[in-house]
């Protein structure tokens, strides 16, 4: 086995935290039953490391097979990467069928034809995603299996989910070749990023929760039952209160919000002053960003009206993310006569 | 006590000034604590006063509440004709909120209409998916929660602006085939996976089913491939069926293999598991 087979597996087991490392060797299926029994899974875990190398020599195991080992870590831990949402457009109606051994094919044909230098690993998971992992190398070096590509698809969807490493000159092969296995005719970058890749996939499959209003009451809403309070206790704003909440659950809807990490706006709108002040002696637009950051951003804006750091109605700008499907935004001075300032597509 | 002993005559003294003194301590502890006391009964007995003279006013206000609506219903012909009005009311109300068992219901809101269409396969009730749809200035999705799989936009393009109806109907054709579609392939991995080797490649519209399941002849079991491909999006029954087995089969495999092929067309994937269960338990039973 290659020298650096087995810096790679002994690096990759050493990122995995020690009780999770018994059953991701498991789910690899490269060790035998008995191989892994011989291993003290108490110890540190550089030692740990050391036998998972020792056995993967008895087993030759080549970097291909390594790589696999980096998927299921990967797989488990998604957040610990950042992911970009891509969207695909096709022209025409063409047939739904969507054929797993062709478009591996296509895929690994288009890049290696580019690049002969790649390592490339699909893994297929029960909700249909299916994810591949890049190695990229140049024409004269073999992959960098240290700083992976990682791309996510679900078949039959126009998204796709990229975890581009730092090599970011190599995206417009990926995705080119993304967009020839599938069958799609072009693809764009969203303006949505986050670190939760299930957050991300709840905002475009629009599986979170929103609220739609019917005649048929869900059986499985939680009405709010209110706290049982000192009945001494009078609440002199409670239609205020009742208010707030009942336009909060209008926009936000009863549960969990997809949980993104920041959304930016990119403000590019003239200075509004007093015009007898006249500040900016040039009329130039004003360039100004604004960053909102939270570790869950969604969820952080739907408590500030209940916790009264804001009014109800919240700006539409910021309960617009999950609709709109995008948290970074360019906003400039409104051209015609709408009420809310442009928003750029 | 010793020390009083020591100086006697100073000692003496001083010690009955030193209980004097934590006598007086604690008689002005003792005082304070009276008036706390005191002024808790006050406040007692002010807060009582006060709720009931709350209780008579909430009282006064229902009786006038009583006084007015007696008013209002003492005119005869009034009364019945709100309390027509009022079952009227409760009617549609009901009407309305069972509406959904139709399939596809519908709510007026300030911005348009919000549609519900609710799936279901063969009598087991599925997901309901929403579209909410904008009236003016003209007819289009606000905002949905169809799944990205369901070609949503083509059938908007082709339906929406004409024939609202036909829009809906088509979508719901869809979603419920969708559904049942995806309710067979669950059912088929929930209870029949002793008979289903390896996994079962799906993919999300749930219309490519490739799996390999086993079957047994005589005592052997024997493995065939199916691949259930299910052409028209709006049906829940597939449209093309190849059943395989190994070229080393046994001829009446290849004979039955043809008669799964052809069960697999007409009947619901679970259900046709569930005929051959029962078949080979017949089977195995007869003599």
């Amino acid at each position: 086995m290659d020298e650096t087979v087995a810096e790679y597996i002994r690096r990759t087991v050493l990122k995995i935290p020690r009780d999770e490392i018994k059953t991701m060797l498991e789910k690899w299926g490269l060790l035998s039953e008995t191989q892994l029994q011989t291993i003290n899974f108490r110890q540190i875990k550089e030692s740990i490391s050391q036998d998972v190398v020792q056995l993967c020599e008895e087993n030759s195991v080549d970097i291909k097979q390594a790589a696999v080992l980096d998927i299921i870590y990967n797989h488990v831990y998604p957040n610990k990467r950042v992911w970009c949402v891509y969207q695909m457009k096709k022209t025409g109606e063409e047939a739904e069928f969507f054929d797993l051994t062709d478009f591996k094919k296509k895929f690994k044909g288009r890049l290696r034809s580019a690049l002969k230098n790649v390592t490339i690993n699909f893994r297929e998971y029960e909700d249909n995603a299916i994810w591949i992992r890049i190695a990229w190398g140049t024409p004269y070096t073999k992959p960098n299996q240290y700083k992976p590509s990682y791309v996510v698809y679900h078949s039959q969807t126009p998204y796709v989910f990229i975890s581009a490493s730092v090599l970011k000159s190599n995206l417009p092969l990926l995705c080119q070749a993304l967009v020839l296995a599938s069958n799609y005719h072009d693809i764009r970058e969203m303006e949505l990023r986050s670190h939760s890749l299930n957050s991300l996939k709840d905002i475009v499959f629009k599986r979170y929760s929103q609220n739609f209003q019917t005649h048929y009451p869900r059986p499985l809403q939680e009405r709010n039952v209110a706290p049982k309070s000192d009945l001494r206790i009078i609440q002199e704003n409670r239609n205020e209160k009742e208010r707030i909440e009942r336009v909060n659950r209008e926009v936000f809807g009863d549960g969990p919000q997809p949980k993104l990490e920041f959304a930016q706006y990119k403000l590019e709108t003239m200075f509004k002053s007093d015009p007898q002040m006249d500040v900016l002696d040039k009329k130039e637009p004003f360039r100004c960003l604004v960053k909102f950051s939270s570790p869950h951003l969604l969820e952080s804006l739907k408590s500030l009206a209940p916790a009264g750091m804001a009014d109800a109605p919240i700006s539409p700008l910021l309960t617009c993310i999950p609709q709109k499907a995008r948290n970074y935004f360019k906003i400039r001075e409104k051209k015609h006569f709408f009420p809310e300032s442009f928003v750029s597509p | 006590m010793e020390e009083g002993k020591r100086n006697s005559a100073h000692g003496v003294f001083a010690h009955l000034e030193r209980l004097e003194a934590e006598a007086r301590e604690i008689a002005v502890k003792e005082e304070k604590m009276k008036q706390e006391e005191e002024k808790q009964a006050r406040l007692k007995a002010r807060v009582r006063e006060l709720s009931l003279q709350r209780d008579m006013l909430l009282a006064k206000v229902r009786l006038q509440k009583k006084l007015r609506e007696k008013r209002a219903m003492s005119d005869p012909a009034k009364s019945s004709a709100r309390a027509v009005l009022e079952w009227k009311i409760k009617n549609i109300k009901g009407m309305l909120q069972i509406s959904y068992l139709t399939g596809i219901s519908g709510k007026q809101t300030k911005q348009g209409v919000c549609f519900c269409i609710s799936t279901a396969y063969e009598s087991t009730y599925l997901d309901s998916y929403y579209v909410h749809l904008l009236v003016k200035p003209e007819v289009q999705i606000y905002q949905h929660s169809v799944p990205t799989f369901i070609p949503l936009e083509e059938i908007a393009k082709k339906y929406l602006q004409t024939d609202i109806g036909r829009f809906l109907s088509v979508l719901s054709d869809h979603l419920n085939a969708y559904a049942g579609r995806k309710y067979q392939a669950d059912q088929l991995q929930e209870h029949f996976s002793d008979q289903i080797e390896g996994t079962v490649q799906r993919n999300s519209l749930c219309n490519l089913l490739v799996f390999n399941y086993k079957v047994s002849s005589k005592s052997k079991t024997f493995p065939f491939n199916v691949r259930l491909l299910y052409g028209d999006l709006c049906c829940s029954l597939p449209t093309e069926v190849n059943v395989s087995c190994t070229p080393d089969a046994p001829a009446s495999l290849a004979e039955m293999a043809a008669a799964h092929s052809d069960l697999f067309r007409r009947v619901a994937l679970h259900k046709a598991f569930r005929s051959f269960s029962s078949a080979e338990e017949s089977v195995d039973g007869a003599p």
